[in-house]
């Protein structure tokens, strides 16, 4: 029987953890230059903390009569995020067959990849802010913002699950006669309707965190409030909002998660 | 989708649809009357965009060569970024092994974790970003903290779940040789976890770029709060030129990170 040896290989320490250990060290200058850049102090962080607690204290004991105040601003953010989305993917349809390589010519949907990937990296509200100066403050401006900020991510979905489809199946519709229009209402839209509902669904929950962030800008709704009591330092206030806030987020969360689980199982098809 | 089916809708099935369809129909609806939201407003007011975009054109790109401020506000951006993704990160990936079932024993400990680590993904960034600004002022380090927060709960969530995934064998074969549990989670887990922990670490500073020029506007500092500001004060040209120089650092810190995350992944390498 041959003796089994194991000899592991002795290395120095620096041989070892050598190239590691100068990485990190990289790494640790490098935050040390961005804590500098930032005004990051430890004993300002902890003079913070030292002095927040009074307020802290109110921020944990909400004020329970402001309920009554919260649904109203409430059911603005849920229904500027609501119709953000439903506009958006209206949109964002027509974009998508723009950007389908089997329905557009090659040019139109490299150019109209090309946009929906700019409009990708445009944050939300920097185009809220573009249309508050363009709207004025209001929902108006809240809801074309969410439904400009779906195009980027519904379009590119979309135009993937357009671009996935049997071309079997175009063909034979186009084969029994089919207009154009009648081509892409039927052999197209609607084999992926199942799949549009579930992005707008998942793109809905998005819209709902994000008219929190915009309410506070200027499109009203739950963030307006939200920001409204922490500025006048009324943090009992401010504590109903976050509640509010938080039963939204949790109950869109909620909600379409089980309808896109319905639809998974098969129930619109 | 492998095979749509072009079904020959039952009567049942249309009626289904057209419901589904009038629900959604009735709710925008409702909605709209509800906010003073006119659809129609898109087409008759369009001319204020186009408006609000000539007046904009061209793009002062002069401001942000010769404007300190604006390189100063970059730097910001970036360094907030970063301190949130590398502390944030840090922090998640701790809290990641306390969470996880293969490497915490303690059910309690566990479940204490991961409550913490909710909290943090559910509370919304502009919350935290107020609580930090009346805690240490406007600035920077009130975004930066606000991002560690966050980044803690999102990640924590995901590297909890990336370490329960992985391979069990090589850890039961050195167990049953008499290792400890340090010494399991040094030479079986952390090699595993490895390069997909770094891969996260660049996705995460993406996304961190995106959350702290938005919260920028809510007096985190950086490129986000110039950008406000110029709105404000209506100096326009100034503001579009800050706009693509927003797009540009978010698409570059995209492509970077991609590029990293890719090479990283298919080498393999970092264990």
């Amino acid at each position: 029987m041959n003796e089994i040896s194991f000899n592991p290989p002795r290395l120095g320490l620096f041989r070892r953890y050598g190239r590691v250990s100068l990485v990190l060290l990289g790494i640790l200058a490098l935050a040390q230059g961005a804590a500098w850049v930032c005004g990051a102090r430890f004993d300002l962080l902890f003079h913070g903390i030292a002095d927040s607690m009074h307020f802290m204290v109110h921020l944990l004991t909400p004020e329970l009569n402001a309920f009554s105040d919260m649904w109203q601003p409430a059911l603005t953010s849920v229904f500027i995020a609501v119709v953000g989305t439903v506009v958006g993917t209206a949109i964002s349809l027509l974009f998508a067959l723009l950007a389908a390589s089997n329905i557009a010519p090659r040019w139109l949907r490299n150019t109209t990849r090309f946009l929906l990937g700019l409009e990708r990296a445009l944050p939300e509200i920097v185009i809220l802010l573009f249309l508050v100066a363009a709207f004025g403050l209001g929902p108006f401006a809240g809801v074309l913002s969410l439904a400009i900020g779906c195009i980027g991510m519904l379009g590119k979905l979309i135009a993937d699950a357009i671009e996935e489809l049997d071309p079997v199946s175009i063909d034979a519709i186009q084969a029994i006669g089919a207009s154009r229009v009648q081509v892409i209402l039927f052999g197209v839209i609607q084999p992926i309707i199942p799949s549009i509902i579930s992005f707008a669904l998942f793109r809905f929950e998005y819209s709902i965190r994000l008219s929190v962030y915009l309410g506070a800008v200027g499109a009203g709704g739950i963030g307006l409030e939200l920001y409204r009591s922490f500025t006048m330092l009324d943090y009992g206030r401010a504590a109903t909002a976050l509640i509010v806030t938080l039963i939204l987020v949790f109950v869109s969360e909620w909600v379409s998660g089980f309808l896109r689980k319905k639809i998974k199982g098969g129930r619109f098809q | 989708m492998k095979n749509p089916s072009i079904d020959v809708l039952s009567p049942a099935g249309y009626r289904r649809r057209a419901t589904i369809l009038g629900v959604i129909a009735l709710l925008v609806g409702a909605a709209c009357l509800y906010m003073g939201f006119d659809p129609t407003m898109l087409f008759t007011e369009f001319h204020y965009v186009t408006d609000l975009f000539s007046s904009m054109s061209p793009p002062n790109l002069n401001v942000i060569w010769h404007d300190e401020t604006i390189g100063m506000a970059v730097l910001e951006t970036l360094s907030m970024a970063f301190l949130g993704t590398l502390i944030g990160g840090g922090f998640a990936m701790f809290l990641a092994f306390l969470a996880a079932e293969n490497t915490m024993p303690s059910r309690i400990v566990r479940m204490l974790v991961q409550l913490i680590l909710s909290i943090g993904r559910v509370i919304p960034p502009l919350f935290l970003i107020l609580v930090f600004i009346s805690a240490v002022g406007l600035g920077p380090f009130a975004g930066a903290l606000s991002l560690i927060l966050s980044t803690m709960g999102t990640f924590g969530q995901l590297f909890t779940e990336i370490i329960e995934n992985v391979d069990p064998a090589p850890a039961d074969a050195i167990y049953s040789v008499g290792a400890t549990r340090a010494q399991v989670i040094r030479y079986v887990i952390l090699p595993q976890v490895l390069p997909s922990f770094t891969a996260n670490f660049f996705y995460a500073f993406d996304i961190n770029i995106r959350v702290a020029i938005s919260l920028g506007i809510f007096g985190g500092g950086g490129i986000g709060f110039q950008l406000f500001q110029a709105m404000r004060v209506l100096h326009y040209h100034d503001a579009m030129a800050l706009i693509l120089l927003t797009v540009v650092l978010i698409v570059g810190s995209e492509k970077l990170s991609d590029l990293l995350r890719s090479r990283l992944l298919n080498r393999g390498s970092l264990k």
